[in-house]
């Protein structure tokens, strides 16, 4: 049965010179689970909230979207708030009030459904989803995971019929993420419930989805099953951009068709889980690679020079309050000038509080803090601050004050005391070099997420430092933003920075690091550069890792893989 | 019949209670008086939000000013007698109308003394904070266009506010209306009415400009 | 503990109402200073007993404070003392004094008390049927308070290491401390609309809205209901009746001490004991189970 049905839906933002969304039509099926993708500016939360009539936005709209064959402005309000849920993309933001009982309440309040069933429904629902045992917390009291779950359920409660859910991962840590998409796929396949889903992260979605609808500047470019679209972007296009957000299988996949080799291959499905992309790897180039003899690739022998450390911590032992437990416990690291170093682990293993001891903002009370080759208590005032070490925190709203992009960086030159007459120059030249000056003009807050993470780059890089830290630099982007980050990294690291980074994302430190440690328990229990690093882990590790890691042990990454696959020959045609 | 009855308590009840308390308490007669004014006060403003305000993101705005000025108050902890609650109330009341001023400050005093303690000074607390926003309601347009108005204002708000708390603190300690008491009261509070005042006048003239801009930025990208 | 906490909200307001009422409005030294020590005692049961010490520490002086001050503004009385720069200092105006710094520290301890049982949700769902737009904001208000106390961190951490923070004198922390400000204002307005947005999903705005609370009234509240409104109406009727009537001008009054006058004490007696009986008893029946355990 058609529960969603899009007819010719065009809508375009007050004064803009292009619609936001153009020509959609478009069927759900009663039960579907859609996951929607594109690049971030695509149309995708636009065409979202269309569907939503209390957040449709203000513009010129065409076309009807049809629920159950009702036009939705027909509904009846009750019937739309209730039967329509919606899911942002914010854990914190969505939540009302203080209380996680009345949070899960608020609907039902507002639907005026009398106290005696509202006890009862609320009661079902922190069963169903395991609230109950922090259902008299304050809401503030969680921890992201589940505070996107308390979103989710205090959606849920209300009987909603259709569930659309906006990048509701992109804030979390990836535990926290996939035990939310599971979640969804038990939601959907126990209660039948009709999902739209809008994601970044799809390793682990697209192949749960019925549909895949992949949108590029306001139009639906592909509606079809995960496997199908996998195949079709790739001959649409050969190096789609939307290709680098698909999981690594499918990534693999498209990447031995962009070779144009091994036809074979080709001809089966595209592979879409890790599982199912170890089978087409083992099917295909199984037994044909020679066991032993696989060289380690070339960037262990990077341009950093192994002498020089300029980030050294030596026994480092740290906690909040005196009687609060250590959060650090004799963390020693070292790193070399010009190197990308990664520090991943789990939540809560204190990875954030390191970055906080090395950029002084917290104060080691046992061990020794060097920063390029000075004891950190040596530095007076600022001057650990200019041009010698900057910070990107893990939030780059914390970063802006200023009305626009380009007063944040005057800021920093203001308080340098650069002369007015070289601020100008000096901030178009940052801009041109990360490649955000359309956005100088523009307000912070108006960026998308990958926007803001450049332009606050941009910001604590005015003051030309020389180490540059990082924490959680990927979280909330999308694989475009991911990729250019990498990129922008890449650019910056030729320029001689050294660059430490905190982070979940096993891919991007894989495809960007020079060399990898694992933070456990206050400290960092080995370091090594990425091929070797992932190797030698069984379950921290990349996707294409685990695909390929019985071929090619020492390959990480998507490209790494595919290019170990060209290089054999072609399989003997039967 | 619903009504009837809110206008029975009205105008039967609540006389009833403030003429019958005052024959009781008649040592404590005027405490017991101003008490009944203050919350009686508030109450058409309460029901007035109650009645006109619909809006989901005003609402929500309001919360959020609110919960601004009780952070700031512990973000300017380290400068003494540096609270921007009475600037924030102002400025709301200056880009949302008096109403939502009223209840910023009606809130924020509600709110800081969940945890600072409550007492019989909350209601005039709120009453005060309500009132200066109240007013800064009704000056906006002025207040905004100009600063040595808004200078004056957050002088004799921060002043007002402490000649209205030092009468209610005279009048329920002494049961009559004191003057060498107020006197004393006021004097020995000089020193913290100067910092009120003073500080009112720097987080206003600081903070109203670029708040504003906010506020109407807001105001224009969600369509509020 | 809080055995008294889990009474009904209503219960617990009208309660406290009671109590302050006469604590705060009646003049006779029998009822000030029951109402003085059933606060104390309370206070004292909500309280871990390391605290007690560093609360009296403030009481006792402000007590004093105000016993001593109170001759020196005010002349009226009969017996004067001794004189002070010309002006009599009345033993009648030394034991008002006295009887206001009772009633001061009495009203104090009560509102300490108030604010440790009635937290915000109790306060929340009373309120929620009168004004339930207020509530909700305030509510909102409640939760947006931690949310915007880590962002104030988060952002001056960030603004430290941009080397943009400086706490070194009085203009510097204003100036520090205001652009944080100004960060977490744009920042936080910015973000609450998106809880505007949750807020219109989940259907806020149509008509007949209602308010859920965990509170459930029983029996047991309404016992405690009919006790604390009947002890109140004794109090009251015996006020009224003057058979409690005090005064300190322009001489000092006798105490009634009447059979009836000692009922009404007893009656109000009680009033203001009986959360810390309801405190004891429930700390007794406690150990009781552990101990049958």
């Amino acid at each position: 049965m058609e529960i969603l049905r899009l007819e010719n839906v065009t809508f375009r933002y007050p004064k803009a010179a292009a619609s936001a969304v153009e020509n959609i039509n478009l069927v759900v099926e009663s039960g579907e689970f859609v996951v929607i993708c594109g690049e971030s500016g695509c149309g995708k939360t636009t065409l979202l909230r269309l569907l939503k009539r209390e957040l449709a936005p203000a513009g010129e709209k065409t076309g009807t979207v049809f629920y159950r064959g009702t036009p939705l402005e027909a509904l009846d309000e009750r019937t739309n708030a209730a039967q329509i849920g919606y899911v942002l993309q914010n854990p914190d933001n969505q939540i009302v009030t203080d209380k996680v009982w009345h949070e899960l309440a608020f609907g039902l309040e507002n639907l005026g459904v009398p106290t005696a069933l509202i006890r009862r429904r609320v009661g079902e629902m922190a069963s169903y989803f395991g609230i109950q045992n922090w259902f008299r917390k304050d809401t503030d009291q969680l921890s992201g995971g589940e505070k996107q779950l308390l979103n989710l359920a205090s959606v849920m409660v209300m009987g909603p019929k259709v569930l659309i859910l906006d990048e509701p991962t992109s804030q979390l840590d990836p535990i926290a993420a996939s035990e939310f998409i599971a979640t969804l796929h038990k939601l959907n396949r126990e209660l039948g419930l009709t999902i739209l889903l809008v994601e970044h992260r799809l390793e682990d979605v697209f192949p749960m989805a019925d549909k895949v609808l992949v949108m590029e500047q306001g139009r639906a470019l592909l509606y079809d099953t995960p496997g199908q679209v996998g195949r079709r972007l790739g001959e649409l296009q050969k190096d789609h951009p939307m290709l680098l957000g698909l999981p690594s299988a499918v990534r693999l996949y498209n990447a031995l068709a962009s070779g144009g080799r091994h036809p074979r291959a080709l001809s089966d499905p595209c592979p879409l889980t890790v599982k199912e992309g170890r089978d087409f790897l083992e099917k295909h180039f199984g037994g044909r690679v020679q066991e032993s003899g696989e060289g380690l690739p070339g960037r262990m022998n990077s341009a950093a020079s192994h002498e020089e450390a300029v980030i050294e911590l030596d026994k480092v032992w740290f906690r909040y309050e005196k009687d609060l437990p250590d959060i650090l416990r004799g963390l020693s690291l070292k790193v070399y000038r010009g190197e990308t170093y990664c520090i991943l682990g789990g939540n809560g293993t204190g990875k954030t509080t390191a970055l906080n001891v090395i950029s002084g903002l917290n104060k080691a009370y046992r061990g020794k803090v060097r920063i390029a080759g000075k004891l950190i208590k040596a530095y007076r005032g600022q001057s650990l601050y200019r041009e010698n070490l900057a910070f990107l925190p893990q939030n780059p709203q914390t970063v802006f004050i200023r009305d626009k992009v380009r007063d944040d960086y005057r800021e920093i030159l203001d308080v340098w005391q650069v002369p007015k007459g070289q601020q100008g120059e000096l901030v178009e030249r940052m801009a041109e070099k990360i490649g955000v000056t359309h956005l100088l003009d523009k307000h912070p807050f108006d960026l998308s997420g990958g926007e803001q993470q450049k332009c606050a780059l941009g910001k604590v890089l005015m003051s030309k430092p020389k180490i540059l830290l990082l924490d959680e630099p990927t979280k909330g982007l999308d694989a475009c933003s991911k990729h250019a980050l990498g990129g922008l990294l890449g650019e910056l690291k030729e320029e001689g920075m050294t660059i430490l980074m905190v982070t979940h994302d096993v891919e991007f430190a894989a495809e960007n690091a020079d060399r990898c440690a694992l933070f456990f328990d206050g400290e960092i229990l080995s370091a090594d550069v990425p091929e070797l690093f992932f190797a030698e882990n069984n379950f921290y590790t990349t996707a294409a890792n685990r695909m390929a890691r019985e071929l090619w042990p020492y390959a990480v990454t998507c490209d790494q893989v595919a290019r170990r696959c060209m290089e054999l020959p072609e399989e003997e045609g039967l | 019949m619903k009504k009837w009855l809110s206008c029975g308590i009205f105008f039967v009840v609540i006389p009833a209670v403030v003429i019958g308390g005052a024959v009781l308490f008649q040592e404590k007669q005027y405490a017991w008086i101003t008490l009944w004014v203050t919350v009686l006060s508030c109450v058409p403003f309460f029901f007035r939000f109650e009645k006109k305000e619909n809006n989901a993101k005003r609402l929500i705005l309001i919360a959020a000013m609110t919960a601004l000025s009780v952070v700031g108050r512990i973000l300017f902890m380290p400068l003494p007698g540096f609270k921007p609650v009475t600037a924030m109330v102002v400025i709301t009341a200056m880009y949302f109308g008096g109403e939502a001023g009223f209840m910023t400050g009606a809130l924020s005093a509600v709110i800081s003394n969940f945890s600072f303690g409550q007492g019989p000074w909350t209601p005039f607390q709120m009453l005060s904070w309500g009132l200066i926003g109240f007013a800064a309601g009704l000056l906006a347009e002025p207040l905004k266009k100009n600063r040595v108005l808004l200078a004056v204002f957050g002088a004799l708000s921060g002043a007002v506010y402490s000649f209205l708390m030092d009468i209610w603190t005279v009048l329920w300690a002494d049961g009559t209306f004191n003057g060498a008491r107020y006197a004393a009261a006021l004097v020995s509070a000089a020193q913290f009415t100067l910092i009120y005042a003073v500080s009112n006048v720097i987080f206003l003239l600081l903070l109203a400009k670029p708040i504003g801009s906010i506020l109407e930025r807001i105001r224009t990208k969600y369509a509020l | 503990m809080k055995a008294f906490g889990n009474y009904h909200p209503a219960v617990l307001m009208v309660y406290f109402l009671s109590v302050l009422l006469v604590a705060m409005f009646v003049t006779n030294p029998v009822l000030q200073l029951s109402a003085l020590s059933g606060g104390a005692l309370f206070a004292m049961a909500l309280e871990r007993p390391g605290n007690w010490a560093r609360d009296g520490a403030f009481y006792v002086p402000l007590f004093f404070m105000v016993a001593v001050t109170n001759p020196l503004f005010s002349h009226n009385g009969v017996t004067p003392l001794f004189f002070l720069n010309g002006n009599p200092v009345t033993l009648e105006a030394f034991v008002y004094g006295i009887a206001i710094g009772v009633m001061v520290i009495g009203v104090i301890l009560w509102c300490k008390c108030y604010s440790r049982i009635m937290t915000s949700d109790k306060f929340l769902y009373l309120f929620g049927r009168i004004i339930p737009k207020l509530s909700l904001v305030l509510s909102m208000a409640l939760r947006f308070i931690p949310m915007f106390k880590r962002q104030m961190h988060r952002v001056s951490r960030a603004r430290r290491a941009m080397g943009l923070y400086a706490a070194d004198s009085f203009t510097d922390k204003l100036k520090s401390r205001m652009s944080v400000f100004m960060a977490m204002i744009a920042w936080s307005l910015e973000n609450a609309m998106e809880t505007a947005a949750s807020m219109k999903a989940r259907g806020y705005g149509i008509k007949g809205r209602t308010n859920f609370s965990l509170f459930r009234f029983t029996a047991r509240d309404g016992v405690l209901l009919s006790v604390c409104i009947l002890l109140l109406g004794v109090t009251l009727v015996g006020t009224a009746m003057g058979e409690m009537a005090f005064y300190y001008y322009p001489r000092i009054s006798h105490l009634n001490v009447t059979p009836l006058a000692l009922f009404l004490y007893g009656a109000f007696g009680i009033l203001s004991f009986l959360p810390f009986f309801v405190e004891i008893k429930g700390a007794l029946i406690w150990k009781y189970y552990v101990w049958k355990m």
